[in-house]
């Protein structure tokens, strides 16, 4: 039976969500970090409500960045165990399949997390959007990409080294400043309504492109690494 | 190492690195304004230029590498990467030690100054990377990491955000610079960009000899580490927040520019010959 490309990355998300509805080890532990993020930023803050629209866009795209960085980590941890990382490169399915399934399936995780977390950011910052709601739709679904597709594949990098789970924020972080510095003003802009936040989106737009390409040209490369 | 062209590349740069100072120091004339604390340009500038040339080296060895697993072009990605780190640790320590007396203030977060600092981290990353990763998987893993790198640099100029800059802007060939700095920069440039491949070189030949011990030799021989942290009591010098714009003051920031930039030269040349020893020491434990 020879199956497509999309089957298997149908299939590849559909494992990884399984597993992850069965164990929920990562949604429970990023959900509860984020929310102890919030709680924290908000006792060392202590912002008014014209404060924290400006501060808004910087706490929540730090609470995910780092949340996100504990889901990726496990999203390949988990395949370490029984070697299922090195059936998958015995495997004669494509590498591609692979990468775009633990892509999305992160994608889906993160996007979760986000709708959870939405309420509680504006029950504790008293938030209300100025500008248009809906382009915080395209903010997140765009900055949550350049976010997972970057970091999915820094975490298949980083669990080859030695000290796996802490090399991905070393190795992410630096990749990813130019992406959560737009996403910041963008949501800023559009928190405050004093800008339109266009640019940003077209700038956050130019990053997921190139870096997915690129993630995908090389992924092959750093799975099979010896 | 020990070819003749090394030792004439030695001599030469040298010889153009005390022409160079000499001439940033005695012969370049005096800013209006900023006097002798201006002369930390003579340095900062030719080391940015270095290290953006070993960066450009670094990109197209791991190139190389990825479609031809070359251990030679790994050995140049790594060196290039090593040295640029360190030139533009130069960069980033002589920058705000001038800015601390032309601005008043060590750092602002300006675009030249971000879009920097964000490149050196990238670096930075790459190396941990290296320093880090298991033995066999390493240049592939890097040389991944550095086309990412690489990738992120234009991005990061595109990104607008920060498109208020109080850096000077690029002076070379305008009427803004003055023709008799102009020169004296052009000489500094040529010393550091020559010293920079040299301390590359010298790099490089300690990788392959790495290489070459770890071919024998299983156990990985040496870890990359950065000789960054003399530079503390540089900046102690200048902690005085009462500063008043006198010549002796600005004679002050040029001094400790000049030591802050040498003690990381030194100090990294330092590092590399103790790396030296030790393969030395290793290369006969294994009778290479």
């Amino acid at each position: 039976m020879k199956l497509s490309v999309i089957q298997l990355t149908v299939a590849n998300v559909r494992k990884d969500l399984r597993l992850e509805w069965r164990s929920r080890d990562v949604l429970n532990s990023m959900l509860f970090f984020a929310l102890l993020v919030v709680v924290i930023f908000s006792f060392t803050f202590e912002p008014t409500a014209e404060e924290s629209r400006r501060l808004a866009g910087g706490l929540i795209w730090t609470a995910f960045l780092f949340s996100t960085t504990m889901a990726l980590n496990q999203s390949w941890a988990r395949e370490l165990r029984n070697g299922v990382l090195d059936a998958y490169r015995v495997a004669p399915a494509p590498a591609e399949a692979l990468f775009f399934g633990k892509c999305l399936g992160n994608f889906l995780l993160v996007l979760l997390l986000e709708c959870l977390m939405a309420p509680l950011f504006v029950l504790f910052y008293n938030l209300r959007s100025v500008g248009p709601y809906w382009q915080l739709i395209v903010v997140f679904l765009l900055g949550t990409w350049a976010l997972v597709v970057n970091g999915t594949f820094f975490a298949a990098m980083s669990i080859r080294t030695r000290n796996r789970e802490l090399m991905l924020p070393l190795l992410l972080l630096p990749i990813s400043i130019p992406a959560v510095n737009h996403m910041v003003s963008a949501t800023t802009k559009v928190l405050t309504g004093e800008s339109s936040p266009v640019s940003d989106i077209k700038f956050l737009t130019a990053y997921c492109v190139i870096y997915t390409t690129v993630s995908f040209l090389l992924f092959e490369t750093v799975l099979n690494a010896e | 190492m020990k070819t003749p062209a090394f030792y004439l590349l030695l001599l030469i740069t040298l010889g153009l690195l005390a022409w160079g100072t000499y001439q940033a120091i005695a012969v370049a004339p005096a800013e209006a304004t900023m006097g002798d604390a201006q002369r930390i340009f003579y340095y900062h500038v030719p080391a940015a230029t270095a290290a953006s040339i070993l960066f450009g080296v670094n990109f197209l060895a791991s190139i190389w590498y990825l479609l031809k697993r070359s251990q030679q072009a790994d050995a140049l990605a790594v060196s290039a990467a090593e040295v640029g780190v360190v030139f533009f640790g130069v960069v980033l320590i002589s920058g705000p030690i001038w800015a601390r007396y032309a601005w008043g203030t060590f750092w602002v977060w300006d675009a030249r100054l971000t879009t920097s600092l964000i490149l050196w981290l990238l670096y930075v990353s790459y190396l941990v990377l290296r320093s880090s990763s298991e033995a066999g998987s390493t240049s592939v893993l890097a040389a991944s990491l550095a086309i990412f790198a690489a990738l992120d640099m234009p991005i990061v100029y595109m990104s607008n955000r920060w498109f208020r800059t109080n850096h000077p802007q690029p002076m070379i060939g305008t009427p803004n610079l003055n023709p008799e700095m102009q020169k004296v920069l052009l000489w500094n440039m040529l010393a550091f960009v020559l010293f920079s491949m040299l301390i590359a070189w010298f790099r490089y030949d300690l990788e392959r000899t790495s290489q070459k011990i770890n071919a024998l030799h299983v156990k990985k021989a040496s870890q990359g580490s950065m000789a960054l942290t003399a530079l503390a009591p540089a900046m102690l010098l200048l902690a005085d927040d009462k500063l008043l714009r006198e010549k002796a003051i600005q004679h002050h920031y040029m001094v400790a520019g000049y030591t802050a930039v040498w003690t990381i030269y030194i100090g990294y040349l330092l590092f590399l010959f103790a790396k030296l020893q030790r393969l030395k020491r290793e290369g006969q434990e294994v009778g290479l």
